[in-house]
């Protein structure tokens, strides 16, 4: 079982993670960018890629958070918005 | 493509943090005013205005979500479920967007503005009464949060889920078509027609948002649409207002915000119709 509090607190750390790695992505890209060295358009991108990512990741905690606590329904919900991600990905 | 000066930077990032405390207060991503700011002051091409808006609102979301997933005042049950056909609607637009000319996008744009406008500045004249929470069963879409404004613990039920549901598609559609989170209809639709109360709207809306402008943001991701220097300022200064205003705004009434914000939406559609007709 998962408790209803540290539900809330796996999804806010997901969240809070993917955030924070992005901005620091996105942070070292203009260093570089300002110090006129390559990767700095990559990093960019790979910021934004990363920013992207988190709210399909936010998802995939919710998939494992609702089969933890037996909420089969809104498990299977959150596997088909996972799902709508990835294909929207691939589209 | 823009030439990057420090004014542009610091305007960038500054109007980043006005968005960012917009989406805060509000529960909307602010790509109303992100879109016409990026095409009308930066001249940058429509479909790349809509996926930098995107991206940003993605940035708003996971910020403001994270914390009010915390608080308990995001629905999850809601959310998820909603965000089902939201994402389906936001696939759906942002292919059709990305067949469809600069031109028709911006006057779409331009048109959607003005009922936009009418529904804020109704909402801000008439803020809603707490509703009673009504007899009978309850859905496992019922929740509860700790409102500091009235000190108090305040339920709700949730109803009309299929209605609702069937809205969701629309305002998805609209986040993948526009490069608007959708959470200008999904907040007066959770808080009209499913009788949540505004607080909880706003962060269920919040909270659906990111999921909706992801699933467009791939699309137009994947074309190379997105301005990566533009795209990473903005949400600088996104999630610095973002942080900022949850803080600031948890204890404030939005009320007062949504009158200056009709009036403002107005205007940019006017701006937008006459860039467009022009």
């Amino acid at each position: 079982m998962i408790t209803e509090k540290d539900f809330g607190r796996l999804i806010q750390r997901t969240l809070l993670a993917g955030v924070f790695l992005s901005s620091l992505l996105m942070l070292a890209g203009f260093g570089f960018l300002a110090a006129g060295l390559p990767p700095g358009r990559a990093l960019l991108k790979a910021g934004v890629l990363v920013l992207l990512v988190t709210p399909a990741a936010r998802v995939a905690m919710l998939v494992y958070g609702y089969l933890r606590g037996g909420e089969h329904y809104f498990a299977l919900a959150s596997f088909m918005v996972l799902a709508l991600l990835l294909i929207s990905a691939l589209v | 493509m823009t030439e990057f000066t420090l004014p542009l930077f610091l305007g960038l990032l500054g109007f980043g943090g006005f968005i960012g405390l917009l989406g805060s207060a509000l529960g909307v991503g602010g790509g109303i005013f992100m879109v016409p700011f990026l095409v009308l002051v930066l001249k940058l091409p429509m479909h790349q205005a809509v996926a930098a808006s995107l991206v940003a609102i993605v940035a708003t979301s996971s910020a403001v979500a994270a914390v009010n997933v915390e608080r308990g005042l995001a629905n999850i049950r809601l959310g998820i479920t909603l965000e089902l056909t939201t994402a389906i609607g936001s696939i759906v637009g942002a292919l059709a967007a990305s067949r469809l000319p600069a031109g028709a996008l911006q006057l779409l744009f331009a048109l959607m503005l003005f009922p936009v406008s009418v529904l804020m500045f109704l909402k801000g004249r008439r803020p809603a009464a707490a509703p009673a929470v009504p007899a009978g069963p309850g859905t496992a879409f019922d929740g509860a949060f700790f409102d500091p404004a009235a000190a108090g613990h305040t339920p709700y039920r949730v109803r009309n889920m299929t209605p609702a549901s069937f809205v969701s598609f629309f305002a998805g559609s609209l986040s993948g078509l526009l490069g608007i989170g959708g959470g200008i209809v999904q907040v007066p639709v959770m808080n009209l027609l499913c009788g949540v109360p505004m607080k909880a709207a706003a962060a269920t809306s919040n909270f659906i948002i990111g999921v909706s402008a992801a699933a467009s943001a791939y699309v137009y991701f994947r074309r190379g649409l997105v301005p990566l220097e533009i795209t990473a300022v903005m949400v600088a200064g996104v999630l610095a207002g973002s942080f900022l205003g949850i803080y600031a705004l948890y204890k404030a009434r939005s009320e007062k915000l949504q009158l200056v914000f009709s009036v403002l939406t107005l205007l940019v559609g006017i701006k937008m119709l006459m860039k467009v007709l022009g």
